[in-house]
């Protein structure tokens, strides 16, 4: 518990992390950021860039091989109790019931199980709580996954890929129970998914992954305008020269259309748009040489600072 | 805490386990005092019947009893075989590979409380398995000893007949553990460890005099079981030096 700190608390924090993989390389590499408490965070990043990696050390499964980790005030791993983790393959023990399966949470998180909470969102998929967790479709195993992640009430949740295998009205609720639940416990969340339109409904804060860096990170709010869609006649060179970065730009017909990070007002020649998410993160993810921006509250702390 | 907790997750995992190792185990101790109270004293009356008590009218009747008997011990003996099999491909190697062991991680649970009831509870049901086959194998043994051909010195009389028997089911249960861990996949880790504990078996075996004089009996016993039991604990140590190098 920080005591005399005005900041706002932070759930998760990474300060030079990065994580090998043997031959293979390295999945995180001096990665630092921090996510304050009580966002609703989407990871983004191409295959690879080391979204699970990262998830899969905050939830303590994962030792780093470099660089800090910390988790609710804690190292990770420390506070297994409060933070939840829901893998890609969303793993349940195939040989247990639905109805077994959550036992099994109420009995390894004695003290803060929420029985109610996670009978109603198996009652909600009309899942029989006596059908073997083996007979399940994928999307009905990511309910009780989900179901098992919600009961323990975390402060934390970690959702990899939690909506893949959904069909699209399941999707709709289950994101909707998961929103309202963070809403009114106050949970922070990070959650990656390759569906960016999905994530701009849901999420307020942004972190995308390139390289083993955080390449864009802080409130989505914030970072759409801190960019700009310019489209005009002109040339890339004009907008850098006027201390304005281009992050992508393609020519259309004799005009130029560019996604900008601004360094004050576009000039009155060019016409201006605030971009979508979407296009924020794809003209991101073309341009993997684009400086790396981290908005205030997303910024780790400077080590060692006194006060 | 959530201790018991654990105990019931883990008791609930390997349900059909440990069924099939009490039945296993109350089986053969049900099978040996039938073999010792019953088909003894029938074997004992039809070779009585035979002409001279000559040995061939009486083989057949005589070979239910010894055969009977020496099939229950092997089947102990190599019971260590479906330990190292199960150890390694279902106790840690299936729960890696289908990521199951991180949905326990993520609970309220650390990986090391994890493995540490993962490892007690088989153990535990091996020691008292043992605690209850030994001593009536050992009456069921000596009851009838002229009609049987065996002696101390066959390889699973030998092992039955004290912690031996126990101290392989626990080093098997211990390197399943270790090769699950280390391979992450269920069927290579089932087959190094059954490899691994058949050529320690097969090396030991080699080791114990022949002939057996019956006073050498338990120190050769208590012997093999102190390095059988000291395999167990240098992998069991290797395994959790291995979890603490993954996760924190």
């Amino acid at each position: 518990m920080s005591s005399t700190s005005t900041a706002p608390a932070v759930a998760l924090e990474a300060s030079g992390l990065g994580k090998r993989y043997g031959r293979q390389g390295a999945a995180l590499e001096d990665c630092s950021f921090r996510l304050p408490a009580g966002r609703i965070s989407a990871l983004v990043g191409p295959n690879g860039a080391g979204k699970s990696t990262l998830l899969a050390m905050a939830a303590g499964l994962l030792r780093p091989t470099s660089g800090t980790l910390t988790v609710l005030d804690g190292a990770p791993g420390e506070h297994r109790d409060r933070v939840a983790h829901l893998a890609q393959n969303k793993p349940l023990y195939p040989q247990l019931t639905i109805a077994e399966t959550l036992s099994m949470g109420a009995e390894l998180n004695p003290a803060r199980w929420d029985a109610a909470c996670a009978a109603r969102i198996v009652e909600q998929g009309g899942l029989d709580p006596k059908s073997r967790i083996r007979s399940l479709s994928g999307g009905q195993r990511t309910r009780v996954a989900l179901a098992l992640a919600l009961g323990k009430r975390p402060e934390l949740m970690l959702l990899d890929e939690p909506m893949a295998d959904l069909d699209p009205l399941a999707r709709h609720e289950l994101m909707g129970t998961l929103m309202a639940d963070a809403a009114e416990h106050g949970t922070t969340v990070l959650m990656s998914s390759h569906i960016v339109a999905e994530l701009a409904d849901a999420c307020d804060h942004l972190l995308l992954l390139g390289g083993g860096r955080v390449r864009l990170g802080g409130g989505i709010d914030d970072l759409l305008t801190a960019h700009t869609v310019v489209t005009g006649r002109g040339t890339p060179e004009d907008l850098t020269r006027r201390g304005h970065t281009v992050i992508e730009s393609r020519t259309a017909g004799r005009g130029l259309t560019a996604l900008v990070r601004r360094d004050g007002p576009v000039d009155e020649g060019w016409a201006t748009e605030e971009p979508s998410l979407e296009e924020l993160v794809l003209a991101h993810l073309r341009a993997p040489a684009a400086p790396a921006l981290l908005t205030p509250s997303t910024t780790p702390a400077p080590q060692a600072v006194t006060a | 805490m959530s201790a018991p907790g654990l105990t019931r997750t883990v008791l609930r995992l390997h349900r059909t386990a440990l069924i099939v190792w009490t039945v296993f185990v109350l089986g053969s101790v049900g099978y040996l005092v039938w073999l010792t109270e019953v088909t003894a004293g029938s074997v004992r009356e039809t070779l009585d019947a035979c002409p001279d008590h000559g040995i061939l009218c009486g083989i057949d009747a005589w070979h239910a009893y010894s055969g009977a008997m020496s099939w229950t011990s092997t089947f102990m003996y190599y019971s260590y075989w479906a330990v190292a099999a199960w150890a390694g491909g279902a106790v840690i190697g299936r729960e890696l590979e289908s990521g199951t062991a991180r949905l326990a991680w993520t609970q309220g649970v650390t990986p090391r409380r994890w493995l540490t009831a993962k490892l007690a509870l088989p153990a535990a049901a091996l020691v008292v398995g043992g605690a209850v086959f030994v001593p009536v194998y050992r009456w069921a043994w000596s009851a009838h000893r002229d009609l049987m051909g065996d002696s101390l010195a066959f390889n699973d009389v030998f092992a039955d007949h004290g912690p031996l028997v126990v101290a392989y089911g626990l080093c098997a249960l211990a390197v399943g553990a270790l090769t699950g861990l280390l391979l992450g996949r269920p069927l290579p880790a089932l087959a190094l460890s059954v490899a691994v504990t058949t050529v320690l078996n097969r090396t030991l075996e080699h080791h114990r005099p022949t002939p057996l004089p019956p006073t050498a009996f338990w120190p050769t016993h208590l012997t093999e079981t102190a390095l059988v039991l000291a395999t167990a604990a240098l992998a069991t140590t290797a395994t959790y030096w291995q979890l603490r190098r993954v996760t924190p």
